[in-house]
Parts: C-alpha cells; sequence; structure tokens
C-alpha cells in the first residue's frame, strides 16, 4: 500500500469495522456487572452469587451444567451458591459469556478458514491455559481474571473476519515469505487495523475492567503493555499453549511472534509446561462437553 | 466413505480398503502414520508429549498420550491386528515448532526427538514427514492406497 488511494482505502475500511463494533448488542447487564466484580482482587464468590441469583436465565443455565454428566457427582444441586461452587467462578463466567454471545463465538470465521465453534473452542482452551500459566506468575494474579481475560482475547476475530475474506491465501503468504512479520502485522498491512485493536475497541464499549482491556489490546504485544504485564503475558502464552495443543482458528494458528520477554513476568520451564498442557486438555474436554451442549440446549 | 477421527492421546488401526483416517488440528502434537507395504493395514496415532514420566496414571489410562507409551501400544495392537514384523512404512505430521531461545515452548521438536528416538529403538525410521513450521495440519490416510494426505487452513492440501 503506502499510496494515497491505498491510504483512503484502509481509511474507509478501518471506519467500516468501527461501525461494526458500534453495532454489537452491549452486554446483559449480569455480565458486565459480573465482569466488573471479577476485575477487582478483593471480591468473594458471594458477590458472584448474588449477582446471578437476580437473573434467572442464567441461574437455571449454571444450575443445568452443575449437574450434567461432566460435572454432576450423582447428587442433584439445587442451590445456585452450591452450583457455583462446584463449578468454580471460571465456569460461571464461561457459561455466561458463551451464552449471551453465541452470535459472536459461535460463528464460522470465513476470513481466517475457520469452522463455526472453532473461535469459542480456541477461547475456551486459551482461558484454561492462561489460568494455568498465571501460577507461575511472579506476582499474583487472579486465576478467575485470568480466565476471562483468554476467553475474551481474541473476541476482535468475530468482527474483522469478513473483511478478511478472499484474503486468506495471501495472508498466509505474506507472514509465510516474511513481509509483514506475523498474522496481525498483515492484518494491519490489509486493514489498517487487527483483531487485537478491535477486540480493544469492543472492551471499551462494552465498559470492561482495565486489566481486560490491557490484555485484548496487548496480548500479541504485551512488551508494550503498559499495566497488568503479568496478566497479559499470561495470556500471551496461555494463547500460545492452546495453539500448540490443537485450538486455532485456522490460518493464523501459530502465525505469531512470541515474545520472549516473559521470562521477567513468569517463570515456567518445559515440564511445566508439559503439565499445563496435559491438564488443560483434560479440562478442555470436560468443560467443553458442558458448557457446549448447555449452549445448544439453551438456544 | 466412512471417516474414523483419531483424537488427542488416541490411535485408530483400520483394514477396510478405502476407508479414512483422520486426524485434526495438529500443532506441536504429532501423528504418526504406520501402514504395511501393501497399506491393508494402517494406523495412526496423535501423540501430544514426549515423555510418560510427567504422569504415570495418564499414561496407564491413556498410552497413546506419549511417545514413550504410545509408539509401543500401536505396534502391539498392530500385531494383534496381523501384522507379522515385516517391514512398516512410517510417516510422521505435526510438531509445529515456534521460536522460544528459552526453549521451553519447543514442545513439538521435543516430540518429534523423542518419537525418533522410540522409533530407532524398534529398528524403525519414518520415510517422510511433514514437521515443524509454525502451522496447524489436519492429516488423514486412505487404507487401501495408502495414500497420506495433509492440509492447513490457507494453504491447502499436499500429499505426504
Ligand atoms: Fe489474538
Ligand atoms: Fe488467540
Amino acid at each position: 500500500m503506502g499510496t494515497v488511494a491505498g491510504e483512503e482505502r484502509a481509511e474507509r475500511l478501518v471506519e467500516a469495522i468501527t461501525r461494526r463494533v458500534q453495532d454489537v448488542p452491549l452486554l446483559p447487564s449480569v455480565v458486565s456487572r459480573l465482569l466488573e466484580v471479577v476485575g477487582r482482587e478483593d471480591h468473594s464468590i458471594n458477590d458472584v452469587v448474588r449477582l446471578i441469583e437476580n437473573d434467572l436465565s442464567l441461574t437455571t443455565r449454571v444450575l443445568k451444567v452443575a449437574n450434567c454428566a461432566a460435572f454432576g457427582r450423582g447428587q442433584t444441586i439445587t442451590s445456585l451458591s452450591r452450583a457455583t461452587l462446584h463449578l468454580g467462578e471460571k465456569m460461571v463466567i464461561g457459561i455466561a459469556i458463551g451464552s449471551c454471545s453465541p452470535q459472536l463465538f459461535q460463528r464460522p470465521l470465513e476470513g481466517y478458514g475457520s469452522a463455526a465453534g472453532e473461535l469459542w473452542d480456541h477461547s475456551l482452551r486459551t482461558a484454561l491455559a492462561t489460568r494455568e500459566v498465571v501460577r507461575y506468575a511472579h506476582h499474583e494474579v487472579s486465576s478467575d481474571l485470568a480466565f476471562t481475560a483468554g476467553l475474551l482475547h481474541d473476541v476482535g476475530k468475530a468482527l474483522i473476519s469478513e473483511f478478511l475474506e478472499g484474503q486468506t491465501g495471501a495472508l498466509v503468504q505474506s507472514c509465510r515469505e516474511g513481509h509483514s512479520g506475523d498474522f496481525l502485522a498483515a492484518e494491519q498491512m490489509l486493514l489498517g487495523t487487527d483483531h487485537a485493536e478491535i477486540g480493544y475497541a469492543l472492551a471499551r464499549r462494552w465498559s470492561l475492567p482495565d486489566p481486560l482491556c490491557a490484555a485484548l489490546r496487548d496480548h500479541h504485544r504485551p512488551d508494550l503493555a503498559l499495566d497488568f504485564r503479568e496478566l497479559v503475558f499470561g495470556v500471551h502464552l496461555g494463547d500460545l499453549a492452546a495453539m500448540l495443543g490443537g485450538s486455532g482458528t485456522g490460518a493464523d494458528t501459530l502465525a505469531y511472534k512470541v515474545e520472549t520477554g516473559y521470562e521477567e513476568y513468569l517463570r515456567l520451564d518445559k515440564d511445566d509446561l508439559d503439565r499445563i498442557l496435559l491438564i488443560v486438555q483434560d479440562e478442555f474436554r470436560r468443560t467443553k462437553a458442558s458448557i457446549f451442549s448447555e449452549l445448544e440446549a439453551g438456544r | 466413505m466412512s471417516v474414523i477421527y483419531v483424537g488427542v492421546g488416541e490411535f485408530a488401526i483400520s483394514n477396510r480398503p478405502g476407508e479414512v483416517v483422520k486426524t485434526l488440528g495438529l500443532g506441536s502434537c504429532v501423528a504418526v502414520i504406520a501402514q504395511t507395504p501393501d497399506a491393508r493395514l494402517v494406523g495412526l496415532l496423535h501423540v501430544a508429549l514426549p515423555e510418560s514420566g510427567i504422569n504415570r496414571r495418564l499414561a496407564e489410562e491413556r498410552p497413546g498420550m506419549f511417545a514413550d507409551t504410545g509408539i509401543p501400544q500401536l505396534l502391539q495392537e498392530m500385531r494383534k491386528r496381523g501384522w507379522n514384523s515385516g517391514p512398516l512404512q512410517i510417516k510422521l505430521a505435526g510438531g509445529a515448532t515456534i521460536m522460544d531461545p528459552n526453549n521451553t515452548f519447543n514442545i513439538g521438536k521435543r516430540n518429534l526427538l523423542a518419537i525418533r528416538k522410540v522409533l530407532w529403538a524398534f529398528r524403525l525410521g519414518a520415510i517422510a514427514e511433514d514437521v515443524g513450521e509454525s502451522i496447524s495440519r489436519t492429516v488423514w490416510v486412505n487404507v487401501g492406497s495408502g495414500q497420506v494426505i495433509v492440509s492447513s487452513p490457507g494453504r491447502g492440501e499436499w500429499e505426504l
């Protein structure tokens, strides 16, 4: 690009994509308050229960998952607080986000060459991996915040995918030949923006807490994050672990730079990574089966 | 045409001509494909990690997760299905690598090294490999023809 016409085209594209961001419905208030609570370090599980019990459909979903085959203990759980304790806060957040925005997470990403459901799988696996990775951070990071950041980190892809349609091969080619550095840079070259920037714009529209905004914006460039670096590096590595573990979103899978400065914020060796991959694989199977069947049934 | 899907840490063996054995979305995991020279007996194993020492209990439950337990199990089961310990053709796909100077995330490379070592102990070696690089792969093999195809989003598909 670099020509005036090219710049104008890029400007128009960025405008069109930004309009798409404005068209995304706001989060249901129960979900945005849930994310706000999770963003506070001093919150307790009771805060979460109190929020959910005001929302009948979310309460029903949480109870259903708690009693489904993969998580049930043979004994019926009828109280929301027991269900929440049993599943853990992260599962409840997963259920809330997954069920309120299927139109974002469940659609195919044609521009990435990715089938319906793959973005949700990638997000869920990244969430689980990020939660495991931040255990190795030098300063404590809330595991629920890590899970939530992982779940949301690539939501921008749902908005820019259609603008990449027909260009997938060219994007891959440009990464492969080293013209663009990585897939994020390739998006930037083609569109004048990228999925991290657009995810951040959506995070702002949704008024997400600052650490989540930072994770969405900087997950491929954690070295550029101004704050919350443990969390942002955690998502960066969680994303990588998800792609290595077999859940990507098509053509961009593994096509990103790895920011090797992570050792300043997290210390993990290859045995730690092997253990993380195993735990994530196991949890992914269980979690996917339960949340997913519940979401399908809820539609 | 029937397709058998092989999940992470699983394996499948087929001797039905025309059947396809397939595994999806290999990142650092590696598909080990073993077939008799006439391609009438085909096995595919989806290995996730190099060594079972990291979780012995899981290795008992699902030996296919690890190179050092998965390959012996695959070969043993192929023997049960009629392989007479004659020559076997081995092909490998997957084991994507990434640049990490700290080496922690080079799991694809460690998987490949471990797999080659275990194969070597059985006096086997791969006749073809599509490994490394920072890409995701799907791979399938046709029983009977023995044709192995690898695909990757945005790159199309090719024969291995
Ligand atoms: Fe991303
Ligand atoms: Fe990602």
